[in-house]
């Protein structure tokens, strides 16, 4: 045992001593970083490093690879990591922690967790690196420049507005009966949605014209679990024994997502019910489908590549000394600071402005025509 | 015997010594090397070398229980959920009752010993396998983690935090060091020195080979002048930081173990059961006992592995811990332990942690993917174990009886291991 470590130290010793003659230099001095960095610029082509989730949902691959040309395009260096599929945080940790050891002027991050980076934050505020939060506000922290993301409470108007749209274009006169659901509680942005569509939807309760059948209305009792489609499926089947049993009739579903939007759109046709009108979220493939082929209402488009450009623009004025384009300074409070924000607007898609919407997408495109 | 030779016996410890024997040193030292020149020096920077040792010291921790828990030929999967179970019944507490952080840390180990009586109970008295009793642990802590924290995330307070995220002081004049690294250094030398010494002596008294004078120069003036390279490097760092306070915790528990498994009857009675556990019982060793001491040993260093990383994350989450015990196993494994139990050391578990580690940190610096990461680190320890079953195989000396080779050297096998010069271990590395 004495000797593992005696040949340990001895062999890295003598490595040290090779590779470093200089073994006295000291980082103690010019690494003072005082975070006021963003106002003097920094060298054009500098390392830009960005840290997004594990490669779970097609947006987030998609934005990586939209990172990485972006960068380059600009003239940046780019380092852009993933982390892996079991070991989230503390990859995601290691990995910003890594960028700085790089010398990173800007890091982007798109949290795995928004609550737990603190530490690394503040290495990267002391080290003089701006830290961008993209699409997930990272929280607790005063250590965070800017949160660049759609605006949710935005995406939840636009459905709540899409329902009821969607249900008087089939039934011109309410009361229409609705039911609604939410993301899953851990989740942040789940709230956020909700709060959107009832400021729409509210109103027209108070007055009776909307009707939620089954009377759930409670965030609690509309939440989905981990946003996991066939969570939702059985609270619709069980919602379609308990209420719709009989001659009433479901006109609308309130889905906060895609993936909810099609579990809910199975229950209703394996019951053999009429399909009402169901709202979504997020443009994926299946989706874009289903609203082309007259089942699905609508889903929302969240342009991943208009973000990414926007994030990449907030890194060029950064570079330039500028500050970047904000146009929110009061929404976001992360339990520390308000982080100002620069909010992009989500477009309501359904089958008529479909062709339109994803006219720039080589993916979603020809499934609508 | 020659100079050369010599040289090679009591630097390296083998006298036909080359570089397979030294297994995984060579390979920690390769990794070092070829990263230095591949991130253009950036590996041995006092910055990456502080963020290396805050990142992996709880997985460090955790090899520490596990060596132990696989030499007694058991198994723990549950780690990384009593880590999250641990993490976020602490972080509640404080929250919720205002605990003060000395009491969040008492309440944590004493949850982590808790849950170490509970799963030692089930493996020594009942005699449920330990992969059966651990894979229940695994899916029952990390349900209780979802359960008390509600899938949420929960923040812990700015004092609790240190344990994971902090430094030592700068206090004293300014020398341009962090002083009390530099202090550090400074015992760990002196340590080094007058263990050095005490070496010498007791094998001059055993009427013992003791090596030249001249070889004991060169040993020692690597070894000080690694200490002192290590010193200056993580007390030179940006102002404000040091040797992290989690790094301290790790040292100290390495020298501790190190002691507890090498020079006392306790530790010996582990090697003893894993080797042949019937043997052992028979030989006085209470088999029971032993194995619940393991296990319970276990979920305290995963309770403490737990707090360690929450207070370095500032919160504790649903994710926390999540295959950290794969990490572990493969540090041990790596680390020259056999899979039947019986065979490994605490350092040598620690130098397969850090090669994963320094392997893991490289490649990010390089901008590897964690998909290329995870394929790289999947190999190593395949070809790290296959290596030496085939070295084994052929008559060859093996890394794992490389590994062992000092300490079946310097005292007698089995469980009466003699423990007649305890202090000369206690300032190692």
């Amino acid at each position: 045992m004495r000797r593992i470590i005696t040949r340990g130290i001895a062999s890295v010793g003598a490595v040290a001593l090779l590779t470093l003659g200089t073994a006295c230099s000291n980082e103690r001095e010019g690494s003072t970083g005082t975070g006021d960095s963003q106002a003097k610029g920094f060298a054009k082509d500098s390392l830009v490093g960005v840290a997004l989730p594990s490669k779970t949902s097609e947006n987030w691959v998609l934005a990586g690879d939209l990172f990485t040309n972006g960068l380059q395009e600009a003239g940046f260096k780019a380092d852009v990591q993933y982390a892996g599929a079991s070991t989230t945080v503390a990859d995601q940790q290691s990995q910003i922690s890594a960028m700085i050891t790089k010398g990173a002027k800007v890091i982007v991050v798109g949290a795995t967790d928004a609550s737990q980076l603190v530490t690394q934050v503040a290495q990267a505020k002391q080290a003089g690196v701006t830290v961008i939060a993209y699409d997930r506000l990272i929280t607790n922290t005063r250590d965070v420049d800017y949160y660049i993301a759609f605006d949710n409470f935005k995406v939840g108007q636009l459905q709540g507005q899409a329902l009821v749209e969607g249900m008087k274009a089939k039934k011109p006169k309410g009361p229409w009966t609705i039911e609604l659901f939410s993301g899953s509680p851990d989740d942040n942005n789940s709230k956020v949605f909700f709060d959107g569509a009832m400021s729409v939807l509210k109103p027209l309760m108070d007055k009776g014209d909307i009707v939620v059948g089954s009377s759930q209305t409670d965030i609690k009792q509309t939440a989905i679990q981990g946003w996991k489609a066939e969570n939702a499926q059985q609270r619709m089947d069980s919602l379609l024994t308990s209420t719709y049993a009989g001659a009433k009739k479901l006109d609308g579903v309130l889905s906060p997502n895609d993936t909810l939007a099609r579990a809910i759109l199975t229950s209703v046709k394996g019951a053999g019910k009429p399909i009402p009108i169901v709202t979504g979220q997020d443009s994926e493939a299946e989706s874009v489908k289903s609203i082309m082929a007259g089942q699905q209402y609508s889903t929302i488009n969240k342009d991943t590549r208009k973000l990414v450009a926007e994030t990449i623009n907030m890194i060029k004025s950064l570079q330039k000394g500028d500050k970047p384009q904000i146009n929110d300074t009061k929404s976001y409070n992360n339990g520390s600071k308000v982080v100002p924000a620069y909010l992009l607007p989500p477009i309501i898609v359904t089958k008529k402005n479909a062709a339109e919407a994803y006219a720039n997408d080589p993916k979603l495109a020809p499934l609508t025509k | 015997m020659s100079r050369i030779k010599d040289l090679q016996k009591n630097l390296f410890g083998g006298t036909a010594s080359n570089a397979r024997q030294s297994g995984m040193i060579f390979t920690l030292v390769a990794i070092v090397l070829l990263f230095q020149i591949w991130t253009g020096g950036l590996t041995l920077t006092s910055g990456n070398l502080i963020a290396v040792v805050s990142q992996y010291s709880y997985i460090l921790i955790l090899a520490i229980g596990m060596l132990m828990v696989i030499v007694a030929g058991h198994i723990d999967l549950s780690v990384g959920s009593v880590a999250a179970f641990t993490g976020i019944v602490v972080a509640k507490a404080m929250e919720t009752y205002s605990l003060p952080w000395p009491l969040g840390i008492a309440l944590g180990l004493i949850v982590g010993a808790s849950i170490g009586a509970w799963q030692g109970f089930w493996v020594a008295y009942v005699g449920v396998p330990a992969f059966i009793v651990t894979l229940a642990g695994m899916m029952l802590f990390r349900g209780g983690n979802q359960y008390i924290g509600n899938a949420d995330t929960v923040p812990v307070p700015r004092d609790f935090r240190e344990i994971g995220a902090g430094f030592l002081p700068d206090v004293g004049p300014d020398t341009g060091y962090n002083n009390p690294t530099l202090l550090l250094g400074l015992v760990a030398c002196a340590g080094m020195v007058w263990r050095e010494w005490k070496a010498r002596q007791t094998r001059r008294e055993m009427q013992a080979d003791v090596a030249p004078v001249w070889i004991t120069g060169i040993r020692l003036a690597v070894m000080l002048g690694a200490i002192v390279f290590a010193t200056l490097r993580f007390a030179g760092g940006r102002i404000g930081t040091s040797l992290p306070i989690s790094g301290i915790i790790l040292i100290l528990l390495v020298l501790a173990y190190s002691y507890y498994t090498r020079n006392t009857i306790g530790g010996r009675h582990i090697y003893a059961v894993g080797g042949n556990a019937r043997a052992a019982e028979l030989s006085g060793v209470k088999l029971r006992r032993v194995n619940f001491v393991v296990m319970m040993n276990m979920s305290v260093l995963a309770a403490l592995a737990g707090m360690i990383f929450v207070a370095r994350s500032a919160a504790s989450g649903p994710q926390d811990g999540l295959s950290w015990e794969l990490d572990a196993i493969a540090a041990v494994f790596i680390g020259g332990a056999a899979v039947s139990g019986g065979l490994g050391t605490v350092s040598g578990s620690i130098v397969g942690g850090l090669v994963m580690a320094l392997l893991n940190n490289g490649l990010q610096l390089e901008g590897v993917g964690s998909d290329m990461v995870q394929i790289i680190k999947g190999l190593v320890l395949l070809f790290a174990v296959a290596f030496d079953v085939y070295n084994k195989r052929q008559g060859h000396f093996s890394i794992i009886g490389s590994l062992m080779r000092p300490f079946r050297r310097e005292e007698p096998p089995g469980p009466a291991g003699p423990a007649s010069d305890p202090d000369k271990t206690l300032v190692a590395g």
